[in-house]
């Protein structure tokens, strides 16, 4: 198990600094002067000389990114070209809200979706199942926006049952942390409750048909241990998709903090990404690779746990 | 276990209802009961702050946000004039080269420190050393405390323009001590009506505390004040439909949606829209035929601003085809016949500049600039002129556009007439690297006259003048000007400020 966790590490040190180094580099291509969308409509000649020799990109990019690296292997990302402030700082100011979101969202999705997924997969064909796979392919069909914005008219405009737009801290209020995340974390989970009910429902149906499953029930044991057993069988792949699921929301929490107005990491890249703020982007995508990367190791050791064959593989 | 889950999730819903029920988040509350003799104001801004240090800031949409927390020497009115405020009046030398301020007394920042001359021109010398502070100080030698409630702002030469962008959010005056720290990008210390209250939210919600005894607290009676930053107009919206805003930044759907809700619109113009020509010289390959007056004047003819105004911006601006604000000094509403819309004189003007059969012309193109793409295809396949797009991401158009001949131009206006004929005509700007001023000199000699007629009437003259040439030189395409709008619930109005995207709170006012 030690040589496992090692080699993980070491490959995910490994993606970090390829991702990196790519990024820093096609940032700086893309983005070949940064001073004019930093300074914006008072970009005078002037003002951009003396904003790129604050920032340094009137030195060769090769030395920029010796300079970049050096700060990030001892852990500093910098500061903002754009208020010359700490990324690392602002990061961890936007940070919890994206992962409140999404970690909410995830959660939603792993116990609606789960709930669905058994009850469909355990009666395959009846009437529930068929509602489940109809529910399915319906709210996968919704775009994710299209039901942010029905939330947010029904439940907050019309309803005013929560903000329509805006984030509470838990440390303010946590009955406003739970209003101001509750809407953006449905929404963000309505495609991954469908995905993951529909891969436990049929992860569960194949697990049934194995023959072990009809020892056990010639052996007369209850319908709820044969259910933990397909359980440990069938979980994996929804494990999987949860992972997934939970690296894709990171990317999808950008249409949904805009739309709830969150400042999150999402709204954080949108605007780095119109000024030419390159640290911040670099730190977020650094930063994001950390997340995947954690993920990625921690639903290793979740599926080795829970079936040790995984190990052995 | 499926019995105990499902327990856990009612278990939580519920938790969800009641917390939902009895919450008073920051975050709602824009019908909350206002304190006696104050006024609660939740502002939805387009853009977060840049930074809460000054010298660090953005003037276009960080205005209601610094001036919470500073007060300004100058503020200009909604005519781009400028105001006193901690100045309280200011003379200008015979020689045009020293302003003279007298200020305030009574003025004290939040950590303590008393402001008087000292303090100003710490904050002014701190303002000229800003990366994007400094644009409004360019002329300035050097600033002097005369005594303790004078300065003398000594210039290098003439500058017509330093006050009024000083009023535009280039004068906030910084406690001494945290200009002295460095502190001012995290910690804001201001002498201003408010400060920055602890339940903020950084990027989500600012609030202010009411400072208890301000110099000018009667022109602030907004308490609670609450500013959030909202890219997304539709979020901007829903904020205000939900009740948690009561002054936005406002698009078309918003200010559609205000006459159903009883709320007030303000608008104020912007930017002018059109081709901007960076090549008038006919210098490059590409950009020769823009050489001919005839070819420049011919586009101008061949583009229906009016219709354009109606169709794409829904009305939202002003039809005028000159650079200078509408309505104000240096617009000639006798210039907007001039290039009357016609694509057949257009055809005929290009035919006697040797362009019969039009040309070809690369042009830029990023998504905002978009609904003008297929005006511009269209008109230009009438005229023969074949164009091929280059695509861009927005940020790379600031770019990119100015390396060619011709583009499409969303560009920025002044509400100050001098601060225009420098920004648009003699001084380089971003969307402009070369003026083309040594071309054309009966242009720049008028431009000259400009900077040195004396201030008001003398000096507006020469500015018609000068904008009657530009315009009959056709050195822009300009199709309309857009407006900024402002929606607000019914007891507040805002001031638009050409020149600021988003007004300051001195700005915004109660209603009767």
């Amino acid at each position: 198990m030690l040589t496992f966790t090692l080699k993980r590490l070491l490959s995910g040190v490994i993606l970090l600094i390829a991702v990196a180094t790519a990024t820093f580099f096609l940032a700086h291509a893309a983005i070949p002067d940064p001073t004019l969308g930093l300074l914006g409509s008072a970009a005078t000649p002037e003002a951009q000389a003396a904003l790129a020799q604050k920032i340094g990109t009137d030195r060769p990019v090769i030395v920029q990114f010796g300079d970049w690296i050096t700060q990030l292997v001892q852990g500093n990302f910098g500061d903002s070209w754009r208020n010359f402030q700490p990324v690392s700082e602002q990061i961890a100011t936007k940070l919890p809200v994206t992962l409140s979101v999404v970690t909410v969202g995830i959660l939603i999705s792993a116990v609606l979706g789960g709930v669905l997924g058994v009850v469909a997969g355990l009666r395959p064909n009846t009437w529930i199942d068929r509602v489940v796979k109809a529910g399915a392919v319906v709210l996968f069909a919704l775009p994710g926006f299209w039901v942010a914005l029905v939330l947010v008219m029904l439940f907050a405009v019309q309803l005013k049952w929560f903000p329509a737009v805006g984030y509470t801290t838990p440390e303010q209020s946590f009955g406003g942390w739970v209003q101001s995340i509750t809407l953006p974390a449905i929404a963000l989970a309505v495609g991954a409750v469908v995905m993951i009910a529909e891969q436990l429902r049929n992860a569960i149906i194949q697990a049934d048909r194995q023959d072990y499953v009809r020892t056990l029930r010639s052996r007369g044991l209850p319908q709820w241990r044969i259910t933990v057993h397909l359980l440990r069988n069938a979980a994996p792949a929804s494990l999987t998709v949860l992972a997934l699921m939970f690296v894709g929301l990171l990317s999808g929490a950008i249409v949904v903090e805009q739309i709830f107005a969150l400042p999150g990491i999402g709204a954080l890249t949108q605007g780095s990404s119109q000024n030419g703020d390159i640290p911040m982007l670099l730190g977020i995508t650094v930063i994001t690779v950390v997340f995947v990367v954690i993920v990625n190791f921690l639903l290793d050791i979740l599926l080795g746990w829970i079936n040790p064959k995984v190990r052995v593989k | 276990m499926m019995k105990r889950t499902l327990t856990g999730i009612a278990a939580v819903m519920v938790a969800a209802l009641a917390l939902t029920s009895c919450s008073s988040s920051g975050s709602s509350g824009g019908d909350a009961a206002a304190p006696a003799g104050n006024v609660p104001l939740k502002i939805g801004n387009f853009l977060d702050i840049t930074s809460w240090d000054p010298a660090l800031a953005d003037i276009g949409f960080d205005g209601p946000y610094l001036s919470a927390i500073y007060d300004p020497l100058v503020v200009v009115d909604g005519e781009g004039v400028p105001q006193p405020a901690l100045a309280t009046k200011w003379e200008v030398s015979d020689d045009f080269k020293t302003i003279t301020m007298d200020l305030r007394d009574d003025a004290v920042f939040s950590d303590g420190e008393k402001f008087d001359a000292a303090a100003a021109v710490k904050s002014l010398d701190y303002l000229k050393a800003g990366v994007r502070s400094q644009e409004a100080y360019q002329n300035v030698d050097s600033f002097e405390a005369v005594d303790t409630d004078t300065i003398a702002i000594h210039l290098k030469k003439r500058d017509d323009t330093i006050l009024y962008f000083m009023g535009l959010g280039r004068s906030y005056m910084m406690a001494p001590k945290a200009i002295d720290d460095g502190s001012l990008a995290k910690t804001p210390v201001g002498s201003g009506p408010y400060i920055l209250g602890k339940d903020t939210v950084a990027g989500a919600e600012y609030h202010f505390d009411k400072v208890a005894k301000h110099w000018d607290s009667k022109d602030f009676p907004f308490d609670p004040l609450v500013i959030s930053p909202l890219s997304d107009p539709t979020a901007m919206l829903n904020g205000m439909e939900g009740g948690q805003f009561n002054v936005i930044y406002g698009d078309q759907t918003a200010i559609d949606t205000a006459a159903a809700n009883d709320w007030n619109v303000s608008s104020g113009l912007s930017a002018w829209v059109g081709l901007q020509f960076t090549d008038r010289t006919g210098a490059t390959e590409m950009g020769k035929p823009l050489g001919d007056v005839k070819v420049r004047q011919a586009l101008n003819h061949a583009f229906n601003g009016p219709e354009m105004l109606k169709a794409i911006a829904q009305n939202n601006g002003a039809a005028t085809n000159q650079v200078f604000p509408d309505g104000t000094t240096g617009n000639l509403s006798k210039l907007n016949d001039l290039y009357k819309p016609s694509i057949e004189t257009a055809k005929k003007m290009l035919a006697d500049a040797g362009y019969a059969d039009g040309f070809t012309v690369k042009m830029p193109m990023a998504p905002p600039f978009q609904p003008y793409q297929a005006a511009v295809e269209q008109v230009f396949g009438e005229l023969g002129i074949k164009v091929t797009w280059d695509e861009y991401q927005f940020m790379d158009y600031m770019a990119k556009a100015p390396t060619y001949p011709v583009f499409v131009g969303v560009i920025s206006m002044d509400g100050n007439a001098v601060a225009t004929v420098e920004r648009q005509i003699t001084e380089p700007q971003w969307y402009n690297p070369t003026t083309s001023l040594d071309a054309f000199p009966d242009i720049k000699a008028q431009a000259d006259k400009v900077f040195s007629a004396d201030p008001g009437d003398a000096q507006n003259k020469e500015i018609e003048a000068l904008n009657e040439m530009v315009t009959k030189e056709a050195w822009f395409d300009v199709w309309y000007q857009s407006n900024n709008s402002y929606v607000s619930t019914k007891e507040f109005t805002v001031t638009p400020v050409t020149g600021m995207m988003f007004p300051t709170l001195r700005h915004i006012h109660l209603e009767g």
